[in-house]
């Protein structure tokens, strides 16, 4: 039996050990936002956060999670209550088929999260293990860095009226 | 139209007792009186297969093409909205079950493809959206007491006065109404979506995780299979020790089926842990032996040796070669490329009752109904094909052996499957984009003009093979002896008396000259193909924008002005390449960087791309992308920008890395670390000029892939003086 936390609620399960992460998500908690795409960690279509570190899950045993937070897309942000990276994916049209876009959000918003204000060399590093068949990636950078400049814009105006 | 009229009056009453009164619907097409698969929502008024509007004034909107990601939910909600007078973002959209008046009609059968879906229902949307309008207009006109004339429309309300009434008030009235047939359409200047760049339809779903595709499915009680297959296609299996598996964690069955053996088991990961146990041994075929320096040899003894069969001779190319002051001939190459969509191959299939329901993200929902039919024994009626999100296609998602896998299993299992592949059989057990090896001999007069053109492709055809996926799934009736022998028969056709035009598409058609000729040679290795991504234009363009670089060359002109002096019977295409020419000439490209240019013409859109493209050491780099179309109307000018966008990093990634090597049969390649797709920190800049021709629309979805491998070549050439002739791009 293995205990960790997923999406803020602790879930035990007693798949073996040695399942990946993803499959364990997808299978035996039914969250399917979180894709499948090559099973060897080359294409971060799984990525999910683990500590707030953006990990490659479908090679990840859930062994290794026990204890840990475990954030997947759904616990991200909602149709309802997006996470202002999606609202902007959404406004720039940013998925083609969208099957990668859940795991190039989680390591978009994991970057932002590290790096508030990161150059397009930064976004380029971070997101170079999140493959798009679409070819969707001039729109994933550019809406990465305008998220950022209005994250920063914005903490700007918070400060100022504090 | 009477035989039409008849037939959907009947259909009218029929489906209108079935829905209690509240329903109507027609057959588009006249042909089917079968029902629409359609689920009836709040009392909803279906007024034809494409829509359902109920009481509440919710909008449903039944896809009739496959979302892969090429936007046309966007796209079709657009043109039926256009004239139905409802924005498409307040439609439900929702995938069409089976119905003939589903078919695509470019195709008159149900499937996506060819770039084919804005162009094909470009009319008959707008035409259903108008005719339901004007019926709504009647029943508004009926309830309100007023005449049609004092009624317009916006937004989904009936407008009287200035006055609003949801669409919904009136379908009580509009289904005891017969719809107009041919109800004016708007003119272009009246549009209000169409040529609007609003978001897609689908983003909010694919950007939270929520939307569906064929792997997300999950039935209750549903096992997981998977299958081993062969690593050289055809070969089936000789032997296997299934208990390996059978003692394993959670698995249920070990199947033997069509094409390998098949683990069933509780969970995804237990039937790939214990699949992975499993050693089958396999037959030997012919290919088993065949190197991919072997399939090089045939290729070009056969270039060498064989005449081939005649696709087109016009004018006289010998007298058109005396006649020019210069000429090039050079041989190009293209290899065998996998689709590698990021979703890989899956089906869920559910046999129940005599009753079978089928799940699964494809170009052509109709086959995995067929298909189910085919290899469970239950009539096609009572097999409900389900469609969802595609996770990408390109061309791979119109051959299902999946679906007939997870069939095969459900059957013998008697269990709910859900079946997937994975990354590695996606890459060696797939079907390919054919290998090809073209030549062209091309006289040039000092002028600038092409005095002749001859053209040569050896390699597979893709229609028959097609066929051999295809007929079983569109004609389940059909027993397999019957299927082999019409497969057998094009085969024989394609090889020895015409040209399957798909291996030769844009090998020669774009530049002027009255003397061509285009012949090919058919050399198979029993490798199963299929479309990829703009088809024969993936590599007939690399071949025919070479030769033409080298004629510019030859003739001491500018290759850009050169291709200007020789479209003049192509005159959209030429005018791309004009417009595309002033945007050349505005660029200045820093120190180490250069221009290389390519146009052509696709699935009726005309395309050119300029590459701004560094070689440092070994390693090419593109920069930026300058991306020039016509394709008429853009429904959704941003729509059409993404596919331009998409399409250049799809052709980057076969110009500088697609490459499949056969070792003994197989495929060597397996997963992203040896089959690369292109990456962020890889992927230029793309900016799309849009030029609005005003006409009906084209399609977006390839047409933007074939100039980019040319035109990176041709600035290749610029930066080293090396002519690239063989893809992926390598320098010397």
């Amino acid at each position: 039996m293995i205990e960790f936390i997923l999406n803020g609620k602790t879930v035990s399960t007693d798949d073996d050990p040695s399942t990946p992460l993803l499959w364990v998500v997808r299978d035996t908690f039914k969250l399917k936002g979180s894709k499948f795409g090559c099973g060897a960690g080359l294409c971060g279509a799984c990525t999910m956060h683990i500590d707030d570190e953006a990990m490659r899950t479908c090679m990840l045993p859930i062994s290794a999670v026990a204890g840990r937070q475990v954030t997947t897309i759904e616990g991200l942000g909602t149709l309802d209550d997006m996470h202002p990276l999606q609202t902007a994916w959404v406004d720039a049209s940013v998925p083609q088929c969208g099957y990668c876009q859940s795991g190039q959000i989680m390591a978009a918003a994991s970057l932002l999260k590290h790096n508030p204000n990161p150059t397009e060399a930064d976004v380029d590093a971070a997101m170079s293990g999140n493959i798009c068949r679409c070819g969707c990636y001039v729109r994933i950078k550019g809406t990465i860095l305008s998220v950022a400049q209005q994250n920063l814009a914005y903490n700007a105006a918070q400060e100022q009226k504090a | 139209m009477s035989a039409i009229n008849m037939s959907r009056r009947q259909f009218l009453k029929t489906t209108g007792i079935l829905g209690g009164g509240l329903v109507i619907g027609f057959s588009m097409t006249g042909c089917s009186s079968s029902e629409l698969p359609i689920t009836l929502v709040q009392q909803g008024f279906v007024p034809n297969a494409f829509l359902q509007i109920t009481p509440d004034n919710g909008i449903r909107f039944y896809c009739p093409r496959d979302e892969m990601g090429q936007g046309v939910t966007t796209g079709l909600s657009t043109l039926i909205g256009e004239e139905l007078d409802v924005h498409p973002k307040d439609m439900e959209i929702l995938f069409a079950g089976v119905h003939s008046d589903y078919n695509n009609p470019d195709f008159g059968v149900q499937g996506t493809g060819g770039s084919s879906s804005l162009k094909a229902h470009y009319l008959q949307l707008r035409q259903v959206g108008a005719n339901t309008r004007g019926l709504l207009v009647a029943a508004a006109a009926q309830d309100l007491g007023v005449a049609a004339s004092a009624i317009s429309t916006r937004d989904g309300h009936i407008v009287v006065a200035g006055k609003q009434y949801p669409y919904g008030q009136f379908v009580q009235t509009a289904a005891s109404l017969e719809a107009p047939t041919e109800a004016p359409l708007k003119s272009n200047a009246e549009f209000r979506y169409i040529g609007q760049a609003f978001a897609r339809v689908d983003a909010a779903a694919k950007s939270t995780g929520t939307a569906e595709f064929g792997i997300d499915i999950d039935i209750p009680n549903m096992h997981h299979a998977v299958v081993r297959r062969s690593p050289v296609a055809g070969a089936k299996l000789k032997s296997v020790d299934k208990s390996v598996a059978l003692n394993m964690p959670g698995v249920t069955d070990v199947i033997e089926i069509s094409s390998g053996v098949a683990v069933v088991a509780e969970k995804y990961w237990q039937a790939k842990t214990a699949a992975a146990k499993l050693s089958p041994v396999w037959d030997e075929v012919a290919l088993s032996k065949v190197d991919s320096s072997d399939l090089r040899a045939d290729y070009n003894q056969a270039m060498q040796q064989d005449e081939g069969v005649v696709d087109t001779d016009e004018g006289d190319v010998k007298a058109g070669l005396a006649a020019a002051d210069h000429i090039v001939e050079a041989e190009y190459w293209a290899p065998f490329l996998a689709h590698a969509p990021l979703e890989p191959m899956n089906a869920v299939v559910r046999i129940e009752n005599g009753e079978a329901d089928v799940w699964s993200g494809t170009q052509g929902i109709v086959a995995a109904q067929g298909l189910v039919s085919r290899f469970s024994g239950i009539p096609v009626e009572k097999v409900r094909a389900h469609n969802t999100y595609l996770g990408g296609a390109f061309g791979r998602r119109g051959t299902l052996t999946h679906v007939i896998e997870a069939t095969e299993v459900a059957v013998a299992s008697n269990k709910p499957i859900h079946l997937l592949w994975s990354r590695e059989d996606d890459i060696q057990n797939g079907v390919y984009r054919p290998a090809s090896l073209m030549k062209i001999k091309a006289g040039v007069k000092n002028d600038g003009s092409i005095t002749a053109w001859q053209a040569k492709r050896v390699g597979g055809n893709i229609t028959p093979k097609t066929l051999q996926n295809m007929m079983p799934a569109l004609f389940p009736g059909l027993n397999d002896g019957t299927i082999d022998f019409m497969v057998g028969l094009s085969r024989d056709v394609f090889a020895g008396w015409m040209v399957d035009h798909a291996s030769v598409e844009g090998l020669y058609e774009d530049y002027d000259t009255d003397n061509k000729t285009v012949n090919h040679v058919t050399v198979e290795h029993d490798i199963p193909l299929t479309f990829w991504r703009s088809v024969g234009h993936s590599y007939t363009s690399f071949a025919k924008e070479g030769i033409t670089d080298e004629l510019a060359e030859k003739a001491g002109m500018d290759p850009v002005a050169f291709r200007l002096k020789n479209t003049q019977g192509n005159p959209r295409l030429n005018n791309v390449i004009r417009v595309a020419q002033q945007h050349m000439l505005a660029m200045q490209p820093a120190e180490g960087r250069f221009l290389g240019f390519a146009a052509h013409n696709s699935f009726a859109t005309d395309v050119a791309e300029i590459a701004e493209v560094s070689v440092i050491g070994k390693t090419i780099r593109v920069h930026k992308v300058t991306c020039i179309v016509d394709c008429g109307i853009a429904v959704n000018p941003d729509i059409v920008r993404a596919q331009m966008e998409g399409a250049v990093m799809f052709g980057l990634t076969a110009a500088l890395y697609g490459d499949l090597e056969l070792v003994q049969g197989a495929f060597k390649q397996s997963n992203f670390h040896d089959y690369p797709i292109l990456k962020m920190s890889e992927a230029p800049l793309v900016e799309v000029v849009i030029i609005d021709s005003g006409t009906a629309p084209t399609g977006v979805g390839e047409p933007g892939l074939p100039p980019i491998a040319p035109a990176v070549a041709s600035a290749v050439y610029q930066a080293t003086g090396q002519r690239l002739r063989s893809l992926p791009l390598k320098i010397a």
